[in-house]
């Protein structure tokens, strides 16, 4: 990827310098940069060689189609015939709420047991994809799981992840682009989205002696908060 | 099953650091990019009935996620939870960049040949004092030992293995004190009864003594900065804790 992506750098450059020559292109060039401050951000990919499988994922911001999405995936899902293909695999990725997301490890974490849920035929859920929010929801309820931590109306803010071979690799980055409207941001940027509230809410943390024990100390909070989740999605298999 | 699981291709993959009765202990990476994670895996064990084996594991390596879960909801420094295959057997949780107590207190034996350790207490080259590096006196550190036991007895875990090789200094950070951290949880269980953080205090006690020479300056630290931290339980729990040392650790079954 880094390198398709290092092409089309140059290809810009390339193309700035043979602009230069004419002076109304020169003077929209950085405008066009401006559009699209992280345009040269590409997804992440977790490679998990014992699992034989990766992880693709793009963070993105200022999401407009987040409603039109959920309705996507629900017709998709029952949808016949050739076209309920195309379109399950459109969709095929797990759309998941930023602002539940406290850390990269701890999509990574949920991303990981719901590949290894699969491996064993442990599914709970009907694809892997929907597996992933279903570790990271602290119950059992499956409708509340995805209903949190899936698409809505409101999102802004959407991490799409896809789990599947290196043979995605070049097509897997457009096929994201086409379903979701928004910018693409650095994962970097999740400090910014994070809904620490909501989280504390979500996995009954209020109360805790490790939380009262931050005091006002954010910072050294949002470390604990995100302590706890990762070791709740990662230890979701043997909760009773 | 023919084809490998992935906790069993993960397994091949390890270093291994320490192996035990019950258990192996690796160190490894579960996504090629990220850091290390220790695993511990226990592994099947041929003496028992198979089906006696698989539920004994499950329930085991569950146990021990749990108690790590309990003890962080409660504030207690432990390692987190990073994976878990419980039907394999293994336990996979944050690794901690630092040193057993046990390899920085004084010990009696020759270090070379220490048989019940659970993590290596690789030796120091310079010959320079083992706390240095942690920035803390001896005196802080049997603090920082008794008010991590408090915190974990106050949330009613009885750890069921105290000793100096189960309790590890994490290597200090930018602007953070240093931590004490407990760790191999294997034998931990739920209990409110004083009688049970009695015993796990005096199993303790026994392993300072028998593991550090003229430690008995270095145990009642330990309990006054317990003592400090369990607050209005303690004149109890002392009291119980003389009767447990009279009689061991075992309650006596005559009459």
């Amino acid at each position: 990827m880094a390198v398709s992506e290092d092409m089309v750098v140059l290809h810009n450059v390339r193309h700035l310098n043979l602009d230069s020559r004419s002076q109304e292109s020169s003077s929209s060039a950085p405008t066009m940069l401006k559009h699209h401050p992280y345009s040269h951000y590409t997804m992440e990919i977790f490679d998990f060689p014992h699992l034989k499988t990766k992880a693709y994922l793009m963070l993105f911001s200022k999401v407009t189609n987040a409603a039109a999405l959920k309705s996507r995936i629900v017709a998709a899902s029952t949808a016949e015939g050739e076209v309920g293909e195309q379109e399950r695999e459109a969709v095929n990725f797990a759309f998941i709420d930023a602002r539940l997301i406290t850390s990269k490890l701890h999509l990574e974490t949920a991303i990981y047991q719901a590949i290894l849920a699969e491996c064993q035929d442990g599914l709970r859920t009907r694809t892997v994809h929907s597996e992933i929010l279903y570790y990271l929801n602290p119950t059992h309820n499956i409708t509340e799981a995805i209903r949190r931590y899936g698409v809505s109306g409101e999102n802004n803010d959407i991490f799409v992840v896809r789990v599947g071979s290196l043979e995605l690799a070049p097509t897997v980055e457009s096929k994201m682009k086409a379903v979701v409207t928004g910018t693409i941001v650095p994962e970097a940027e999740l400090q910014h989205i994070t809904d620490w509230p909501s989280i504390k809410k979500y996995h009954k943390l209020n109360g805790e002696i490790a939380i009262k024990e931050a005091g006002q100390d954010s910072q050294k909070e949002h470390a604990i908060v995100d302590k706890i989740v990762i070791s709740s999605v990662a230890m979701k298999s043997v909760v009773q | 099953m023919s084809v490998k699981s992935p906790s069993q291709s993960l397994l091949e993959s390890l270093t291994l650091i320490s192996q035990g009765a019950e258990a192996k202990v690796y160190k490894g990476r579960l996504e090629a990019n990220d850091g290390p994670v220790l695993l511990k895996y226990r592994f099947k064990k041929h003496y028992r009935h198979a089906a006696l084996d698989t539920s004994l594991t499950k329930s085991r390596v569950a146990g021990e996620a749990r108690a790590l879960l309990k003890c962080l909801r409660s504030g207690v420094n432990v390692p987190g939870v990073r994976m878990v295959d419980a039907s394999e057997g293994l336990l996979g949780i944050e690794w901690i960049d630092g040193k057993s107590v046990k390899s920085l207190l004084p010990s009696g034996a020759v270090e070379e040949y220490d048989e019940d350790q659970e993590l290596p207490d690789d030796v120091d080259d310079e010959g320079e004092h083992p706390l240095s590096r942690f920035e803390i006196s001896s005196d802080t550190l049997m603090d920082l030992i008794g008010v991590e036991i408090a915190k974990m007895h106050l949330a009613d875990v009885i750890h069921g293995d105290l000793t100096t090789s189960n309790m590890m200094l994490r290597y200090p950070v930018a602007n953070a004190p240093t931590e004490l951290v407990l760790i191999d949880f294997g034998l931990s269980y739920h209990s409110t009864l004083i009688e049970d953080k009695a015993v796990d205090l005096y199993v303790l006690e026994r392993a300072f003594a028998s593991t550090h020479p003229d430690s008995e300056p270095m145990f009642a630290s330990v309990l006054s900065a317990y003592a400090a931290q369990l607050g209005k339980d303690w004149p109890a729990l002392r009291r119980r804790l003389d009767d447990v040392r009279l009689r061991g650790r075992k309650r006596s079954m005559v009459g």
